[in-house]
């Protein structure tokens, strides 16, 4: 996740995972592998081994 | 303050010609202050992991009212081609708008853009849907190829990002401004309101300011100032300027004057 590695619990799902971050869906988005959501609209999915989550936010840059 | 003649990117029509950045502020209220100081009415943001050990840390966007604003996130930090398309893809996930500032930049020391990985990311990008407005060293022939697939700008460098050297390629500008299809944005580099009055008295359709302003010493007055550049830089180019020439032209009559019978003028 976000480019190292996290602990996979047994089952653990992608808005678990969400909600044990406490990450804010507003300006938020959320890649599993190659699907890309907004955070506040990514359906809930079991996490597997090798799964690559990104989360990111909008910051200022110019 | 007079508008001058609106600018026509990828459909949308804005009455400012000044885009802006919102890096490197230190202090949100400034920000916020200089944006509308300047009339900017496109921005660009950055995307960033989110900081998992320590959440919470501000990017100084926080209470800013986006909406109110053309958001142009970018790809800034991103090195290859596959890199910026997957950075924009999240971005568009995040902002909800599909517009892209492409930067495909490999070198941390001049910050220059790789042309061969942009126009390949350019050209997935506007397959996918994006609105691309890539950054790219001025050059005409690749700014006709960005054109060709697609891209809704080409946005060319005045200087290397954050020098504040102004305008050190208006000859290069000049062969992207040539026979372009897409309005043209110089962007990095500019350094005070004359160096974007120079880039819009090229021809450039707009210009893109961040460092220039947010370390300035009073960003809310350079934002006005900028502002002011753009729109004289803009007048100035439409009212067409006169030829060059290589001896002076006296501005005042050559008949009539008051002369004595023996002056002493050197030959």
């Amino acid at each position: 996740m976000n480019g190292e590695p996290h602990p996979l619990t047994p089952g653990l799902t992608l808005h678990a995972l969400l909600r044990r971050l406490n990450i804010e869906r507003e300006r938020v988005a959320i890649a599993v592998n190659d699907d890309f959501y907004p955070a506040g609209q990514a359906p809930d999915r079991e996490l597997r081994e090798e799964d690559v989550v990104e989360i990111v936010r909008i910051i200022g840059g110019g | 303050m007079p508008h001058t003649d609106p600018l026509t990117i990828a459909g949308k029509t804005f009455t400012s010609r000044l885009m802006l950045g919102t890096g490197k502020y230190h202090d949100f209220g400034v920000m916020k202050e200089a944006l509308e100081a300047s009339g900017t009415q496109i921005v660009t943001v950055a995307i960033r992991r989110v900081e998992l050990r320590a959440p919470g840390h501000d990017g100084l966007l926080e209470a800013l009212d986006l909406g109110q604003f053309q958001l142009l996130p970018n790809t800034a930090g991103c090195r290859t081609a596959e890199e910026a398309v997957r950075v924009a893809k999240l971005a568009r996930a995040a902002t909800g708008v599909d517009w892209l500032k492409l930067e495909v930049i490999p070198d941390p020391k001049y910050l220059l853009p790789d042309p061969i990985g942009t126009l390949r990311a350019a050209e997935i990008l506007v397959g996918e849907g994006f609105t691309v407005l890539p950054y790219v060293q001025p050059d005409g022939v690749l700014a006709r190829a960005l054109e060709r697939v697609g891209c809704a700008t080409v946005m060319p460098l005045a200087s290397p990002i954050g020098t504040g050297k102004g305008l050190r390629t208006p000859e290069l500008i000049r062969t992207v401004l040539d026979g372009a299809s897409v309005p043209i944005v110089v962007d990095a580099g500019l350094g005070v309101p004359s160096d974007a009055a120079q880039a819009l008295e090229l021809g450039a359709d707009a210009v893109l300011a961040n460092t220039a302003i947010a370390e300035a010493r009073d960003p809310v007055a350079m934002a006005r100032a900028f502002a002011l550049g753009v729109e004289a830089g803009r007048l100035g180019y439409l009212a067409g300027r006169m030829a060059e020439r290589e001896s002076a032209s006296p501005s005042s009559p050559v008949a009539g004057v008051v002369r004595l019978p023996d002056p002493e003028v050197p030959a």
